[in-house]
């Protein structure tokens, strides 16, 4: 199979959909003639003209407000914020207006949009450019928060976002944007609210989101050699949350590393720690569960910093094999 | 452009409509019957009238927390509307929503608004995605002079401006933003003069006299529905009520309050069209009379209606 | 027909609205929309306005009444018309409370009416009568049956919450306090005491396998899933020797409990003096002729010291006394405990009014009590009502020891047993005297040094001077 970035795969969705569904379009900053800030969006704009890839003045509240209107009367927009940090900006037509409408109208109404975004750090942006804040999304009812880690995820769950008759904020990580894999050059969807076993072990379960995945998996082949079996788990999508993959990659490890790159407290790990406590799981725990995440502090500028800011291969190494080794 | 006296009559009672709604709203308010609180109308009732005479059955509106009046003029079923108010399973809502979110999707009303300004972004979206389906409709955005100075007003009024948007942004100037004069909170005369900034015509209107707030808003329905853009009506009135339930109006004097009685638009309307002819004092009481009269059957049908039950309550959040 | 005024709800969480003034009067036209007086809220004061054009009649609220909203005030009329048929219509029934909190769950149930901080202030002390006094002195009035039942389990009635009359505790509260208490069964303790995983403690539920006897090889010792499942592999193992334990109830757990607590509210001074014993002991020897001659009681050490103590307790009146609240209360009768040793723990009996009784008396008492107790046949009377304990060790050999106070009492005198030792006598000369230590625990915020001391100074006193006891 031909491998795309996972840039690219985002790319691809796009256009499909953009070719399939003439009510599907894109709006934000930069997205048309640039190309998108991390070129994402590069060629739509000749592909589908200006009306379908529409560049915006600096107003992310109102790109907000515009993809719930458009959305509101039939259209199937695709709005981005360029770095996550911004979208404190939407956050009032986000989480006051799309997230509420269908219940406060008594269930009549619907908001089908995606909003894409690029978060994380690593590009040396530092604190207002690299943030994680997926979790905030996870807490409104209402919105479905999705984080794809691969190309071949990218493609799937981009297309069933669009698809999806709900407002999805969709994370993308900076750092993912050049990696490569192997995607399937039709349309295909992956259903939102499905977790992925990406490896398969016996010793402990690590669940990763986003470019942790990448960094569990370079971690699992190290301890491998090691004799430590590591379960790698991606749940893709984390609202709806698809509990019974995680549950079951917990009943039969007993041991669980979570990792994310959103900062430690109040991060999604504490919802997934709880949801495995809460969980038949919990008699099957060998162990505490550990979460293993960004440091509470915002993302340094200098690189030696940033890079120790959240977690990293060897990080993942280490606390995987102590907690395999039964010393946490 | 001239109304016929058929549909002036029509106008006259869908402004006793409203009036008879809010009275009747306050009172089951004050008799502990409605939960919550609620943001009356009384006084404003020709800028609702007015503007939404100028629109087509077909056409879209987006309203705000002091919505009411915008509801029913655009076609509501009074049932429905005093049910959800009730919080009852009956209402347009299904008594999630309450005073301030009643949407009636059928009338084209896509929904009141608890937020301020909250509609106005929205508003950016209904005009792109109808402009982007080539359909011939507007959306007509009503907000208040306390709206006029968010960081949404402005983000929006220059979106729907650039991009020629068939939307008509309707300010209902009722001059306090909740306990803020208009005095303190501009530094300009008039709100529309706001829209010369964004490069879209902007009129000041007495928002009191409802054939001329129908005019001004009939000449920018116009233009949006013929590619002309987005036009700034200001709709220059006053709220006899306080803000909310909550407020004992510290900010005004009685004196002002009464001034603008005087100015009532439901008199003044009534008033003209005895003078020109096209109703008779006894015509015109029968108008308000029914009018009184469908908003008491709306309370007896919510009264009766049921609540919702508690088994449904996680219904209504996703698609 | 007559239009109902009603004080309208005029914000969110209002459920009242005091009248000010009325600015109409009875039988006064009015129009639709006047003011027709002046009410103030938390926030504000308000005018009403009148619901309609007529006559105000039927006012039934004036200046300074707090008025629920939705409550008929008043009514307009029509010209000819009359007030309602008793115009004492029901008010609409209140609004059910705004919920200002949505949540999910429902509010949480009122907490179980747990014995609360300070309990009411007790009567004051009843007059000295032929009636006994309150067990608990200062405790709220009980019922006897409370009574009986309360001292036969240790339970402070001062803990405990009265719901009879005027306060009194009834049999069913001490019975709750009780229950409250749980008394634990005899059982060993159960293995969640054991630091496991989940994991482990599952595996061992499977296999019948007892925690407690697995050693465990994670951090601080957890027992994890491989130590369980290494364990039952090998069953032959002897078991990891593990303590006999004996759960803490009964009367153990309740001088745990009584004692810790003592000792953690009483601030406890201590005091010992030296008491040459000659004097008493001729004095007892004498005495014990004297009932071996009448075949009364034989008098006993403890039971002479009874009788001192409550000679001495009578003329140092705040160390007869208790501290209830905020108040001291110097209590009416010397009513003095014996503690006595059993195999599971102490029981103290008491001598009542023993500062009236004779030492026959006494000793005769103190006899049978210490029997009785021996033979756990004591009643709830028995042990109700001590004002002052006195433990004595001497019979076991202890020279000296501190007790600790037994609430709510002020003071507790140890006495330990009288050797035969050199002193020093006022000429200067070594000679040798048979000893005896006593040592006073008082609480010190009842009682100061100098109570103490003079207390213990006369008491040591009529122990070396027994004459002195017919003073």
């Amino acid at each position: 199979m031909r491998e795309l970035s996972y840039a690219e795969a985002i790319r691809e969705a796009l256009r499909q959909e953009m070719q399939r569904d003439e009510r599907v379009f894109i709006i934000g900053e930069d997205v048309g003639v640039y190309g998108g800030a991390f070129g994402v969006t590069l060629g739509l704009i000749e592909e589908f003209g200006e009306e379908r890839v529409i560049d915006t003045p600096i107003s992310e509240l109102t790109i907000a407000g515009a993809i719930t209107g458009a959305a509101l009367v039939g259209m199937r927009p695709v709005g981005e914020i360029m770095f996550m940090d911004f979208i404190t900006l939407a956050s009032e037509q986000l989480v006051n207006q799309a997230a509420k409408i269908r219940f406060m109208f008594g269930g009549k109404e619907k908001v089908p949009f995606v909003l894409r975004t690029p978060a994380g750090s690593g590009t040396g942006a530092a604190a207002q450019h690299s943030q994680s804040l997926e979790n905030w999304f996870v807490h409104i009812p209402g919105l479905k928060v999705v984080m794809p880690s691969t190309p071949y995820d990218a493609k799937g769950l981009l297309i069933a976002s669009i698809r999806d008759d709900n407002p999805v904020i969709f994370v993308e990580h900076k750092l993912l944007y050049k990696v490569k894999g192997p995607v399937p050059e039709e349309p295909y969807t992956i259903p939102l609210g499905t977790a992925e076993v990406k490896r398969e072990g016996r010793d402990l379960t690590i669940i990763a989101t986003s470019i942790m995945v990448q960094r569990a998996l370079q971690a699992a082949e190290q301890l491998a050699e090691e004799g430590i079996e590591v379960e790698v788990v991606d749940p893709r999508t984390l609202k709806p949350l698809d509990k019974e993959t995680i549950i079951r990659s917990v009943i039969k490890t007993g041991r669980v590393l979570i990792v994310h790159e959103a900062c430690k407290t109040g991060g999604f790990g504490g919802e997934l720690a709880a949801v495995i406590a809460e969980s038949e799981a919990f008699d099957y725990l060998d162990a505490p569960i550990v979460r293993l995440a960004g440091r509470d502090i915002p993302i340094p500028y200098n690189r030696t910093l940033e890079y120790h800011a959240v977690p990293q291969v060897e990080n993942i190494v280490e606390a995987a094999r102590r907690l395999a080794e039964g010393r946490v | 452009m001239t109304l016929s006296p058929e549909r002036k009559r029509e106008l006259l009672c869908q402004m006793y409509t409203i009036r008879a709604f809010e009275e009747k709203a306050e009172e089951l308010y004050a008799m502990g019957k409605v939960h919550g609180t609620m943001h009356l109308s009384i006084g404003m009732e020709a800028s609702a009238v007015g503007s939404i005479a100028a629109l087509r059955p077909d056409d879209l509106i987006l309203s705000t927390h002091r919505g009411h009046g915008h509801c029913i003029a655009k076609g509501a079923d009074l049932n429905k509307m005093m049910a959800e108010f009730m919080g009852k399973e009956t209402g347009y809502c299904r008594g999630r929503g309450g005073s301030m979110h009643i949407a009636d999707v059928e009338s084209g009303n896509l929904g009141a608004n608890g937020v301020v300004a909250g509609g106005i972004p929205i508003a950016v979206g209904v005009g792109l995605g109808l402009k982007m389906q080539k359909r011939d409709q507007i959306i007509l955005c009503f907000f208040g002079d306390g709206a006029a100075n968010t960081g949404a007003f402005h983000e929006s009024l220059n979106m729907a401006a650039i991009w020629s948007l068939p939307v008509v942004y309707v300010c209902e100037n009722n001059q306090y933003a909740m306990s803020l004069s208009v005095r303190k909170a501009f530094a300009i005369e008039r709100i529309s003069d706001r829209a010369a900034a964004y490069g879209i015509p902007g009129v000041t209107v007495d928002g009191n006299d409802v054939m001329a707030v129908y005019e001004a808003v009939k000449k920018a329905v116009d233009r949006a529905r013929a590619g002309g853009g987005p036009t700034l009506v200001e709709n220059v009135t006053y709220r006899w009520r306080g803000h909310s339930k909550s407020d004992v109006n510290r900010y005004r004097t009685r004196e002002e309050i009464e001034a603008w009685k005087k100015k009532c638009p439901i008199k003044r309307f009534r008033a003209r069209l005895i003078e020109e002819g096209i109703l008779t004092e006894e015509e015109a009481d029968r108008i308000r009379d029914e009018a009184y009269a469908a908003v008491d059957a709306a309370v007896a049908f919510a009264e009766a209606s049921p609540e919702p039950s508690l088994d449904t309550i996680e219904e209504g959040v996703y698609a | 027909m007559a239009t109902p005024v009603i004080m309208p709800k005029l914000e969110m969480a209002q459920e009242t609205a005091t009248v000010i003034e009325w600015l109409k009067k009875e039988g006064e036209y009015v129009e639709k929309g006047e003011p027709l007086l002046v009410v103030e809220t938390d926030k504000v004061t308000v005018e009403i306005e009148s619901p309609a054009s007529g006559i105000l009649a039927g006012v039934r609220v004036g200046p300074g009444d707090v008025v629920p909203v939705t409550q008929i005030i008043a009514y307009i009329l029509q010209p000819g018309e009359e007030l309602p048929e008793g115009a004492r219509v029901e008010p609409a029934p209140p609004p059910p409370p705004p919920s200002l909190a949505p949540s999910a769950a429902p509010p949480p149930p009122p907490p179980s009416p747990a014995p609360s901080a300070a309990p009411p202030p007790p009567p004051p002390s009843p007059a000295p009568s032929a009636a006994p006094p309150p067990p608990h002195a200062g405790a709220p009035p009980a019922t006897p049956v409370a009574l009986r039942l309360a001292e036969a389990y240790g339970v402070d009635l001062r803990t405990v919450v009265g719901t009879g009359p005027g306060g009194q505790i009834t049999r069913a509260d001490v019975e709750a306090a009780l229950a409250r208490r749980e008394e634990r069964p005899a059982a060993p303790p159960p293995p969640e005491r054991v630091r496991a995983t989940p994991a482990a403690r599952r595996i061992a539920r499977e296999r019948g396998v007892d925690l407690r006897a697995v050693r465990g090889t994670g951090p601080r010792g957890r027992v994890q899933a491989a130590d369980v499942l290494a364990f039952a592999a090998a069953p032959s193992a002897a078991p990891a020797p593990a303590p006999e334990v004996i759960p803490l109830a009964g009367m153990r757990r309740t001088i745990a409990e009584r004692m810790t607590a003592s000792y953690q509210t009483a601030p406890h001074i201590t005091f010992t003096v030296r008491v040459d014993m000659e004097a008493f002991e001729s004095a007892r020897a004498r005495l014990n002729e004297e009932a071996e001659a009448t075949g009364g009681p034989r008098v006993s050490v403890t039971a002479l010291l009874v009788k001192a103590v409550a000679w001495a307790l009578r003329r140092h009146p705040w160390l007869n006394s208790t501290l209830q609240g905020e108040e001291i209360h110097l209590l009416p009768e010397v009513n003095v405990g014996v503690a006595v040793a059993l195999d599971e723990g102490l029981i103290v009996p008491v001598i009542r009014q023993a500062d009236r009784k004779g030492i026959a008396e006494i000793a005769a008492e103190v006899s049978d009590l210490v029997a009785r107790a021996r033979e756990g046949r004591l009643t709830p009377a028995d042990v109700a009502g001590g004002t002052f304990t006195l433990s004595n060790l001497g019979p076991f050999g202890i020279e000296q020891f501190t007790a600790i106070i037994n609430p709510p009492q002020a003071a507790i005198l140890a006495v330990g047993a009288a050797r035969r030792e050199p002193v020093v006598n006022e000429a200067g000369e070594i000679v040798v005297r048979p000893v005896m230590r006593m040592t006073l625990s008082a609480d010190h915020r009842i009682v100061d040094g100098a109570q103490a001391a003079r207390f213990l100074v006369d008491l040591k006193e009529v122990l070396e001077t027994p004459i002195l006891l017919l003073w």
